[in-house]
């Protein structure tokens, strides 16, 4: 069966250069300069640096942080002339509320309301609730490369059939955070960004919320703009903030987005006429980029531009931006221009297009280069140019090459022995236990969260030896917070007058999974999910989307950290529970059921609606598993986490989930011995293992007798705001 | 400017958190950057913080940077010229 093409069939925009696509598209064409001095908060000592802000008042609900308002501004014209919710969201950001968060530590404020949009996962959901969303929402939190890794992730929900709309796209809005933080890694040019200039000298920080609506169909929708072709991702696994010099991780992922657009470069002539750079004006970046370039289009270079010049580099919503420009080039003939360019580096390889030029883009190719690495490129083409040749694929078990866990109780023995014996295992390891094993030198700028992480990968190295993950898929429900407090603290305290720039690489979401590909020269995909409670649920259901038939492993990692701050602020279950947890899980993972390995299959993964009392979401799950897979009789006992805060609609849930199945099973609730955390899913998960493997329940844990698991597994239930079925079999 | 030295020794130990290296490791007059003490640009970025902070001396671009950050002798120097008397 061929995959079915995928079609852009609706857009949206909010950025420097205007509100929506007709703005957009003057802008770019009368090559605009948005970048100004940043006014929209006070800047307590010096001159503000120039920025790429957005001018028009933009306040619809004073409640939401700028991100969320940015956010639904560009979905709602994406979806405009739509009368029907997407069946998914995924949505690229790096901050979050943390607009609004920033404002209310400065203000001492304690009230953990004043925090609730803080969580970058809470765009999406936000996003999903007000759109009526029942489906997968997912959230990428990449750095800079977050809004172009949505549209991969959103092309195989698309192909494996999980979803036939789904809305994707990034969004950041100015904070103090990357204001400061990247100024403290002299990365800005005072004078305004110029990519690609002899004299560039940095870029802009901005903002802006960028959107597709994409839709799988065998046929030409109606109000299709252009297709999206394909996508491709990569990982330098070189180094925290710099490229790779040769530009290795860019090629990387240019290279897997032509190839998973079924564009083979030996064989078509000029397959793309137009690369939307990311070429944010850094000195390091925009060489890295043009050498991965020359490198992959042997000195036939399309026409190139980054529009950074004019607006700035909006971080996670930076490749969606430039989707919705390419598109927009392929639709207007236009090619936009490489604003704030005025004397061409010569030493580099390639030559920006100095003025907007009126020429047929069939298809073009768009770049994000984020940091950690992380790199991301999509190819979107005219309607009819795609090619496609490509089996579809489903997404189906991936077997379990080693797994480890970390809880208060210990490493992955001392955790399943004391779950064996019924005994809670909520509290925090020590950071000694955390860094044993690991090399100083490579700990020496880590903190709490990322040792956690490396510690996890350690266990797995040695587990799973001869076999290496080559990608890395990591949720984390709240990051590294000892280093975000740290930055943050510091900046306060000192009346914003000094920002950590070691802090700052560290507080980014995606660093630890950048730490993890350092760790195992994993050059594949690296993607980190912030999805709240449901963290390592997205990265695993996100691994298994992305997981091929002869793949080299991946490695899926849930982590969180306790924070003696910010967790209770942030994170409403951590706040009702009586101890402070924190820890992890993770898997070393292969495509397909390999013989006498266990196996991990994300089955099911969707939102509830707002009020969350509607059954309907429970009947599908039972319809998912009963129906589709047929897996009612694959497992023989529930571990099921309802994290604290939505304790009365988990459990109506779970009673829902009994009387549907109609069979009885004993059912587990992991939170109680794990403790309240956001990932404590991903320890359940490494825990259903052990118990599958020793095929046994003890009668610790079901308080009516041991439980013969009979050759079967265990299922996973994750209840509350999304539910998530994960099946573990032997 | 021994004892400036002295200072700075400590100092870089404590902001890069360099757990395995004495003050004495630090030599004056070997390069700070790249060699065996594991320093890289992340790390040369905290210590214009922290000498801006604590000496009130600005090094505002990679150029000066590149200078200031050759020898722990040449940053105590440049600290030596620059820095603003804070209480006399």
């Amino acid at each position: 069966m061929k995959y079915p093409q995928v079609y852009i069939t609706g857009m949206g925009i909010i950025s420097p250069l205007g509100i929506g696509c007709a703005a957009t598209l003057s802008a770019i064409t009368r090559d605009d300069k948005k970048i100004s001095p940043l006014s929209l908060f006070p800047v307590l000592h010096g001159t503000p640096l120039p920025v790429g802000q957005i001018g028009e008042p933009i306040s619809r609900d004073a409640r939401l942080p700028r991100t969320h308002q940015l956010a639904l501004i560009a979905a709602r014209e994406a979806l405009s002339g739509h009368n029907r919710p997407p069946d998914a969201i995924v949505i690229g950001s790096t901050t979050g509320g943390m607009p609004d968060t920033e404002k209310g530590l400065m203000a001492g404020i304690d009230d953990p309301d004043a925090y609730r949009f803080h969580a970058t996962g809470s765009v999406g959901d936000h996003l999903a609730i007000i759109l009526g969303c029942r489906g997968p929402v997912l959230t990428v939190s990449t750095a800079c490369s977050s809004g172009t890794a949505t549209f991969k992730i959103a092309l195989e929900l698309l192909r494996s059939g999980r979803a036939t709309r789904v809305l994707a796209g990034g969004v950041d809005a100015l904070c103090r955070l990357t204001y400061y933080g990247f100024n403290a890694l002299q990365l800005i040019d005072p004078t305004g960004p110029r990519p690609f200039d002899r004299h560039r000298h940095g870029m802009a920080v901005a903002e802006a919320a960028a959107m597709l609506l994409l839709e799988s169909s065998q046929t030409v929708p109606e109000n299709a703009v252009a297709e999206l072709l394909g996508a491709g991702l990569s990982c330098d696994a070189y180094h925290p903030t710099a490229p790779h010099p040769r530009g290795d991780g860019a090629l990387a992922a240019m290279s897997a987005a032509l190839t998973d657009a079924g564009i083979s470069m030996s064989r078509i002539r000029d397959p793309i006429d137009y690369i939307h750079l990311h070429g944010t004006g850094t000195v390091d970046n925009d060489a890295a980029e043009s050498v991965a370039i020359d490198r992959l289009f042997s000195h036939r270079i399309p026409a190139v531009s980054s529009i950074k010049g004019s607006t700035g580099h909006s971080l996670a919503a930076a490749g969606a931006v430039g989707a919705v420009v390419s598109a927009l080039s392929i639709r207007h003939g236009l090619v936009p221009a490489n604003t704030g360019l005025v004397e061409p580096d010569t030493r580099l390889p390639l030559c920006p297009v100095e003025t907007p030029v009126h020429q047929p883009v069939r298809r073009a190719l768009v770049n994000s280069l984020g940091f950690g690495g992380n790199n991301a490129a999509a190819v979107l083409g005219q309607i009819g140019s795609g090619n496609p040749v490509k089996t579809a694929h489903f997404p189906r078990a991936l077997s379990i090459l080693a797994h480890a866990c970390r809880t208060g109780a210990g490493n992955t023995d001392a955790t399943a022995e004391c779950f064996r014996r019924g005994q809670s295992m909520a509290g925090q390891l020590s950071s000694a236990a955390l860094s044993a094993g690991l090399p100083p030198a490579t700990l020496r700028r880590l903190k709490r969260m990322p040792r956690m992480v490396l510690s996890l990968c350690e266990t797995i190295r040695r587990k799973a030896a001869p076999a290496s993950p080559q990608s890395v898929f990591l949720g984390t429900g709240w990051g590294a917070l000892t280093e975000t407090h740290r930055f943050l603290t510091q900046l306060f305290e000192s009346d914003q007058r000094f920002a950590s720039p070691i802090d700052f690489s560290g507080s980014v979401h995606n660093a630890p999974a950048g730490q993890a590909a350092i760790f195992f020269k994993a050059t594949g995909p690296n993607l980190t999910l912030t999805g709240g409670d449901y963290s390592f649920e997205q990265a695993l259901f996100t691994a298994s989307l992305l997981a091929r038939d002869g793949d080299p492993p991946c490695i899926v990692i849930g982590a969180d950290e306790f924070h003696p701050d910010y967790s209770p602020l942030f994170d409403r279950s951590c706040r009702l529970a009586r101890v402070p947890a924190d820890g992890g899980g993770a898997f070393c993972l292969q495509d397909g059921k390999l013989p006498g390995q266990p196996s991990l299959h994300s089955l099911f993964y969707a939102r509830t609606e707002e009020n969350g009392e509607n059954p309907e979401i429970i009947s599908r799950l039972a319809a998912a598993l009963d129906g589709r897979h047929s897996l009612s009789d694959k497992y023989s006992a529930i571990l099921y986490g309802i994290p604290k805060c939505y304790d009365s609609l988990g459990n109506m849930q779970l009673k829902q989930f009994f009387s549907a199945i109609n069979r009885q099973v004993p059912g587990i609730p992991y939170r109680s011995f794990t403790g309240e955390f956001a990932t404590a899913s991903a320890v359940a998960t490494s825990l259903a293992v052990t118990l599958v493997q020793d095929q046994v329940v003890p009668s610790a844990l079901t308080g009516t007798g041991s439980v013969d698991l009979g050759g079967r597994g265990i299922l996973i239930l994750g209840l509350g705001a999304s539910v998530s079925a994960i099946l573990v079999s032997p | 400017m021994e004892n400036l030295i002295k200072e700075l020794q400590i100092k870089i130990i404590d902001a890069l958190d360099l757990v395995d290296v004495t003050p004495d490791d630090i030599a004056a007059d070997e390069p700070l950057i790249g060699g065996k003490l594991g320093i890289d640009s992340i790390d040369v970025l905290e210590l214009v913080m922290m000498v801006e902070k604590d000496y009130g001396v600005l090094i505002d671009n990679q150029e000066l940077g590149t200078k200031v950050f050759a020898s722990l002798g040449a940053l105590a120097g440049f600290i030596n010229e620059n820095r603003v008397e804070k209480t006399r």
